[in-house]
């Protein structure tokens, strides 16, 4: 019999790669993945053999990650760049998947004909088009591509024990091994241990006339046979998974994986988080779930049989958290490690070729003229029609999930940035960006500069992150509290990590930077804001590096590459007689297993409808659940909700929509209303939680108290708000709250003011700055100091001046020490503090130390950081001493100091003030900061508010301050001695420029208050403008 | 088999081992002088050393070594006696010592010393600092001038070198003679008593200097009077009260700099302690606050922390509402307040605060309500929903004045 080419898989390959080749150029830059592997490509671009890359993390190696696709696109690279690169490599890795699905179906099933339907399903399977289009996972899906065509090598090898497919199997293997670590290692496990146990069922289905007769004797003898062939291709799979990645094994070792662990979706309970459960098992499975039935029932054949405990293991373990199984099944430490969205990749690619199988009996099988026979031709059709349509909603469906529900941020033009960061030495600092997602990994890929930052948080060594359960800081406003308090650590200390510019895609932060001291830079013509810290030294010209023996960086340049040569050279001969025909192969033994397929068991297949009757249920169910739910104005409770998420998501007309329309209040008046209102709440907040408390519920009216809590970039802001609520026609509205009628006096304002310019460099010259150019440091003077303890937490406060004539920005670092002079801990002062000073302006400033500060990280750090809450250190050193730094730097940006406080009264609930803008910018948030003075005006505490709301121009705003009860203060030690400002002694200046100071005045400003454990108050106001005029 | 190997290890090891012994070198060493007698030049010019020797075939070496490094030279033979050795011109061009060693076969056969002097007459150039970029007026600070003259080929001139430095403020021109000391020269130019710009420069040998300058900022303010001023001291809550300064000065009369900051502090009636703050624009500074919404007494205090203070300034805002009616209707329930009639019995601009405070008979703090008023009244409504039956006591509050009422609230009125 002449061997025909097998129409299907031309069919199947030519469709893969007009569909997945075509779309990948729209998906992939998109995916999650993709972007990093091309930062790994181009570190292999640039210095093959070097592992170390300095522009990630303060430096990581690359051999964190088995290295064959990223120096494959490296490689290509230099032909047509790196996404020519990328975009050659994914559809290589479409190609082998499609043709590796066909021998795997081939094996598995020994029928051309239904592998043909395998490298169709393939094309069209929902795994495989989320893994590339939505994850990227490039080194997966090649790794798991070349594992299924290495499977019939390994069968035959096991088989016939022939060295020709001892060779091939292996090599097939060491290039598995070299693009992804994690796949052969489960892939061993899951795929070649059941496909081992097949191979010995097939000899011992050979001994014998049918499977009836196959007993475990027979089983177990013909598996004593086998032995030495399975622990030789077992010991050879294990030395090409040491050997191949041996650098890997050898870094692994030396820098264990401290991150803690990162929530991922995966191990979510799929019924909770209902968002998880679609991607990471609704997609994937697919169509699948439908025929789960048959595909036990056809994997617990005897044939099947390991197959189907390892179908069964992998399917369970997809799970995730849904049930405790998984966690129970692999243990606390590596549950919270793995992705599980892996075990569900693999059980639908195991499922394949059954489901192949079962299409084919569909399609012109025995389960067709089953089906015929039981329900007729049309039901036949229809069934059919429903199983391809199905499954092609799901690719379609999983194709565009990323259009509809963008993972990423737009995509942002770099250029504007890597030139930037070209031009005049500005990568001799480290950047970071912020609300970039995973584009941030192709900003690294083509420049020189550092960040802070990284993609692949596994290769972190900075403890700030690996502490942190944040998978970057640039997307840090999703992790809640912690990502915030990880961020904020970055932005209060840049000094340390040379970190002076931050290009943020994301006005969420805006607000943060400005109070931890950072100032607008320029805005790029991408629309990226550049935001700069002054007195940031240039990253030193040496930097640390952990170097490996050359022997190791070897290895990891030539083997990866070399496994694939090998494998080619090995296999050629196989490709080309298989494709072009030309010559006779002899047919393998599986071949012969090849099933006749002529009775579909009836019972099962009315089992399938009973379970396909389920399943539809619970979608059905879930359904109406997600409808119950969604259904905004049913209840008192939904219109609330949908209320606030309107407002959240600034959906304003359907906010509108929710106000009861009895209060004659347009669309257009209220987002006018809406739109006046700015502030850290209705700008930069994110609401995090809604806790709704409905009371005094009539038949047609209720009254809703509203929880809220907000991440801001700079704190948790809990709110309380009540609201009426009233039921018109069946549905229930919200009462609107009354709006401030304020209106200021006059139409047209004038104002002066002295602004500041500074040139940089006068001369143009790429030499360094010029004497001339460089401006003097403006000078400060420390007034006070002084090292307090309050509710078991040190922080230092004092108050400073700038003495100079120019505007200053201020930087001041603490250092604490124990009697001993040992350092404990420093920091910087954050945020209770003004950062920049008008000429004799002063401010108070309170510096606490927070987890990174301490010298000892390990011991003090919290479980969960919070940022109002700090570690009550409990260290046996106790601070005694501290020494004090600070820097000015001319300022000349964020000098507005038009806030005024108009009225303030003390009554039980504490202040209520009011604060005027006096001047013609709007102040997005105002910031109180709170100064606690003893009798003889000698500072006490410093405390800081910021007013949700802010202020408008010529307008007031109110606020409300509890004061503090000081009873429990502890002034530890106070004084000037260890305060230095520019580097000389603040003495030195104060006798210099303030040689008569006049110390009452500091008095004559406070307000006489008499509180706990305090005599003095003082307001002082800190004005953030949200958008500069 | 392995006898072979055996022997033909053996042989190779043989083969490794045969080695002529070495023979110790004859070294006599040779008659050689050097000719060239000057052992000094002026920087730039060039320098042959030159040995007489009666065997030019020896293979000389001449290590030279200066400040900056060392080097190696090799001889070029002119004749049958005479070997020349010529001085790389960075060599020649370094002023300072620089030391020779003659070596044959590595061994010193003679040594000197060359002295190159700075090449002042070639050219001059200057390199100066001057800093810091400013000083503030007065008696003690200064702004330090650093001068560096060199010859053309870097090097610092030497000791004594007379340089003269000028500087300039207002109409002055000041002229100096100093000469450097350890390879520069340098001056404090004092701060001036009045502000404004020194600008100085200096020159050597005929070279002149680039220009450089130094500001001298005023010294901290002293003492100075405010005043405020307002369109009318009606207590209306929507007025601008403008605080403005005299010009601020120094001790020496200098304007203080644009943008120093000036805190307005406001003691108010209830000893509360508001602020405003102000920055000088040519010495004066101007502050802005809005007018109380009820009859006040201000009193205002101006501060440059730790430098100077202003008089005490006093304002005294009158009521401009005299009262306001208050309207119940619909059970009660439905309050109308207003209208509110300001000084000239004009409607009040919008946005009066008022503010309605709900207790139960007993005194007990139910819910307070804020609302703002629009064309000179304002409404606020008891729902059913929002208030049961029953009797309340309300406590208005607006503009200063407070009203407390006693009522029923009853009725099903949906608004």
């Amino acid at each position: 019999m002449k061997k025909k080419t097998n129409t299907l898989l031309i069919l199947a390959l030519i469709v893969g790669l007009a569909f997945h080749g075509s779309a990948i150029f729209f998906t992939l830059e998109y995916t999650y993945d993709a972007l990093i592997h091309l930062f790994f490509a181009d570190h292999y671009a640039d210095s093959w053999f070097d592992p170390w890359e300095y522009r990630w993390y303060t430096g990581f190696t690359v051999q964190s990650y088995p290295p064959l696709v990223h120096q494959l696109i490296g490689i290509l690279s230099y032909i047509g760049g790196l996404k020519f690169g990328m975009y050659t490599v994914a559809l290589i890795a479409i190609i082998l998947f499609i043709t590796g699905a066909y021998r795997y179906t081939l094996l598995m099933t020994g029928s051309r004909r239904i592998a043909g339907y395998g490298a169709v399903m393939a094309v069209f399977s929902s795994t495989f088009v989320e893994t590339l289009h939505i994850f990227g996972q490039l080194p997966s899906v090649s790794a798991l591509s070349i594992l299924l065509h290495s499977m019939t090598e390994i069968y035959l090898y096991i088989k016939t024990g022939k060295t020709r497919y001892f060779i091939t199997s292996a090599t097939m293997l060491a290039v598995t091994v070299t693009s992804h670590h994690v796949t052969p290692l489960f892939g061993m496990v899951f795929f070649i241990a059941p496909l081992m146990g097949m191979t010995v069922m097939d000899a011992a289905r050979e001994k014998v006339n049918s499977y009836k007769e196959l007993s475990f004797k027979v089983f177990w003898g013909t598996t004593l046979q086998h032995f030495w062939r399975i622990a030789k291709f077992g010991g050879t799979a294990i030395f090409l998974l040491v050997f191949c990645i041996f650098p890997y094994w050898y870094n692994s070792k030396r820098n264990p994986i401290t991150q803690v662990a990162i929530p991922h979706g995966s191990r979510d309970n799929f019924l909770e988080i209902t968002s998880s459960g679609l991607v990471f098992f609704l997609i994937p499975w697919g169509v699948f779930l439908f025929i789960l039935p048959y595909f036990f029932y056809r994997y617990f054949s005897k044939r099947y049989l390991f197959f189907g405990l390892s179908f069964t293991l992998l399917t369970i373990l997809g799970t995730g958290g849904t049930t405790p199984i998984p966690r129970l099944m692999l243990g606390e430490m590596a549950f919270n490690i793995l992705t599980l969205d892996r075990f569900t990749l693999w059980a639908t690619i195991m499922a394949l070729p059954i489901f192949a199988e079962f299409a084919y009996r569909m399609v012109e099988g025995d389960l067709k003229t089953l089906v015929q026979e039981k329900f007729g031709g049309v039901y036949h059709r229809v069934l059919g029609g429903l199983i391809a349509g199905g499954m092609l909603f799901m690719v379609l469906f999983t194709m565009t999930l990323g259009y509809f529900r963008p993972s990423q941020p737009a995509k942002i033009k770099m250029l504007p940035i890597v030139n930037f960061l070209g031009a005049d030495s500005h990568d001799s600092w480290r950047y970071l960006p912020l609300g970039f997602g995973d584009q941030m990994a192709w900003l690294s890929a083509q420049t020189n500069a550092m960040t802070v930052d990284g993609n692949y948080h596994s290769a972190r060594r900075l403890p700030e992150l690996t502490t942190r359960a944040i998978e970057r800081i640039e997307n840090s406003k999703f992790r809640g509290v912690e990502g915030i308090g990880s961020l904020q650590q970055f932005l209060t200390v840049p000094e340390k990590y040379n970190l002076k510019y931050i290009f943020s895609n994301d006005k969420f932060y805006d607000p943060i930077l400005y109070y931890c001291g950072w100032q607008r830079l320029q805005q790029l013509e991408n629309g990226i804001m550049v935001w700069e810290k002054l007195n940031v030294a240039p990253i030193p010209q040496i930097m640390p590096k952990q170097d490996v023996p050359t022997i190791m960086k070897i290895m990891w340049g030539i083997i990866p590459l070399s496994t694939v040569l090998i494998a080619i050279f090995v296999n050629i001969q196989m490709i080309w007689v298989r494709l072009l025909k030309s010559r006779k192969l002899e047919e393998h033994s599986f071949m012969k297993l090849e099933l006749p397929y002529n009775k579909f068991p009836s019972r099962l297949l009315t089992f399938s409808h009973w379970w396909a009757l389920l399943i539809l249920i619970c979608i059905g169910y879930g359904m109406y659940i997600f409808y119950i739910k969604n259904v905004t104005q049913l209840s008192p409770n939904n219109v609330v909700e949908s209320y606030y998420d309107a407002l959240d998501f600034k959906e304003f007309s359907r906010a509108h929509s929710y106000i009861d329309p009895e209060e004659n209040i347009d669309i257009a008046q209220y987002m006018l209303e809406v739109s006046v209102t700015d502030g850290i709440l209705s700008s930069y907040a994110k609401l995090d939680s809604l806790g709704i408390e409905i009371y005094d519920e009539t038949k047609n009216s209720a009254k809703a108290k509203v929880a809220t809590r907000w991440i801001t970039p700079l704190e948790n802001v809990f709110n309380n708000d009540f609201h009426e609520l009233i039921k018109r026609k069946n549905k229930w509205y919200i009462k609107t709250l009354k709006v401030d009628n304020d209106i200021p006096p006059d139409q047209l304002f004038t104002a002066n003011s002295t602004t500041y310019y500074n040139h940089g460099r006068r001369k143009i010259t790429t030499q360094e700055t010029y004497h001339e150019d460089v401006l003097k440091q403006p000078v400060l003077e420390i007034l006070s100091a002084k090292l307090v303890k309050y509710k078991g937490q040190y922080s230092i406060i004092g108050e400073l001046q700038n003495v100079d004539n120019t505007p200053a920005d201020i930087v001041i670092k603490a250092t604490l020490y124990n009697d001993n002079n040992k350092e404990l801990a420093n920091y910087n002062a954050k945020h209770q503090i003004k950062h920049k000073l008008m000429p004799k302006e002063t401010t108070t400033f309170k510096i606490n130390f927070e987890g990174i500060a301490w010298s000892s990280t390990k011991d003090t750090l919290p479980p969960t950081f919070n940022p109002d809450e700090f570690t009550p250190v409990s260290f046996e050193e106790q601070p005694t001493k501290f020494n004090l730094q600070s820097a000015g730097n001319t300022a000349n940006t964020d000098l507005y100091k038009h806030v005024a406080l108009q009225d303030m009264e003390y009554t039980e609930q504490g202040f209520n003030g009011v604060l005027f803008n006096s001047g013609v910018q709007e102040v997005t948030i105002p910031q109180l900061i709170i100064s606690y003075y003893d009798a003889d005006s000698n500072l006490l505490w410093v405390d800081h508010k910021f007013v949700t709301e802010g202020v408008r121009i010529q307008r007031k705003q109110f606020f409300n301050y509890k004061p503090l009860d000081l009873d429990s203060l502890e002034v530890i030690t106070s004084g000037l001695e260890n305060c230095f400002v520019n580097g000389s002694p603040n003495k030195a200046i104060a006798d210099k420029i303030f040689p008569n100071r006049e110390l009452t005045h500091g008095k004559k400003q406070a307000y006489p208050f008499k509180g706990k454990g305090y005599e003095y108050l003082k307001f002082e106001i800190n004005s953030y403008i949200g958008n500069p005029k | 088999m392995s006898f072979k190997i055996l022997i033909i290890l053996s042989l190779l090891l043989l083969g490794c081992s045969d080695k002529k012994e070495e023979q110790p070198k004859v070294t006599n060493t040779p008659n050689i002088a050097l000719t060239t007698t000057l052992n000094n030049s002026i920087a730039g010019s060039p320098i042959t050393l030159s040995f007489k020797t009666d065997n030019t075939a020896n293979v000389y070496k001449l290590q030279i070594k200066n400040a900056y490094g060392n080097v190696l030279l090799h001889p070029e033979i002119t004749d049958s006696e005479l070997i020349n050795f010529n001085i790389p011109t960075n060599f020649t061009r370094i002023a300072g010592p620089f030391r020779w060693k003659l070596l044959l076969h590595g061994k010193i056969i003679l040594n000197g010393k060359h002295t190159i002097t700075t090449n002042a007459p070639k050219a001059t150039y200057i390199e100066s600092y001057f800093g810091p970029r400013s000083v503030t007026a007065g008696y003690n600070d200064f702004s330090m001038l650093t001068i560096s003259p060199t010859d053309a080929y870097d090097n610092p001139l030497d000791n004594g070198t007379e340089v003269t430095v000028k500087y300039q403020f207002l109409e002055n021109i000041e002229e100096l003679k100093i000469s450097t000391k350890n390879f520069v020269a340098w001056y404090n130019v004092a701060s001036t008593l009045k502000s404004g710009r020194i600008l100085v420069t200096s020159e050597c040998n005929g070279t002149t200097s680039k220009e450089l300058a130094t500001i001298v900022y005023p010294s901290n303010a002293v003492n100075f009077s405010i005043r405020s001023s307002s369109a009318h001291n009606f207590a209306d809550g929507n007025q601008i009260i403008t605080f403005t300064s005299d010009i601020i000065k120094d001790e020496f009369g200098n304007i203080v700099t644009n943008g120093t900051l000036v805190t307005f502090v406001i003691k108010n009636e209830k000893e509360v302690y508001l602020y405003t703050i102000g920055t000088t624009l040519n010495g004066i500074a101007e502050a802005k606050t809005l007018h109380p919404d009820k009859a006040s007494k201000w009193e205002i205090q101006a501060f440059i922390t730790g430098a100077a203070e202003s008089n005490i300034t006093e304002f005294n805002f009158k009521p401009a509402i005299k009262d306001y009616p208050v309207h119940f209707s619909k059970g009660n329930r439905n309050i109308d307040i207003g209208p509110f009639e300001s000084f000239m019995k004009q409607l009040i601009p919008d946005g009066l605060l008022i503010q309605l405070d709900i207790y139960d008979t007993n005194g007990k703090f139910i819910e307070s309500k804020k609302t703002t008023t629009k064309d000179g009244v304002c409404n606020i409504f008891l729902g059913e929903y929002f208030l049961a039956d029953g009797d309340y006591i309300l406590k208005l509050k607006a503009a200063g004045i407070t009203k407390e009422f006693t009522k029923n609230i009853h009725g099903n009125t949906t608004k």
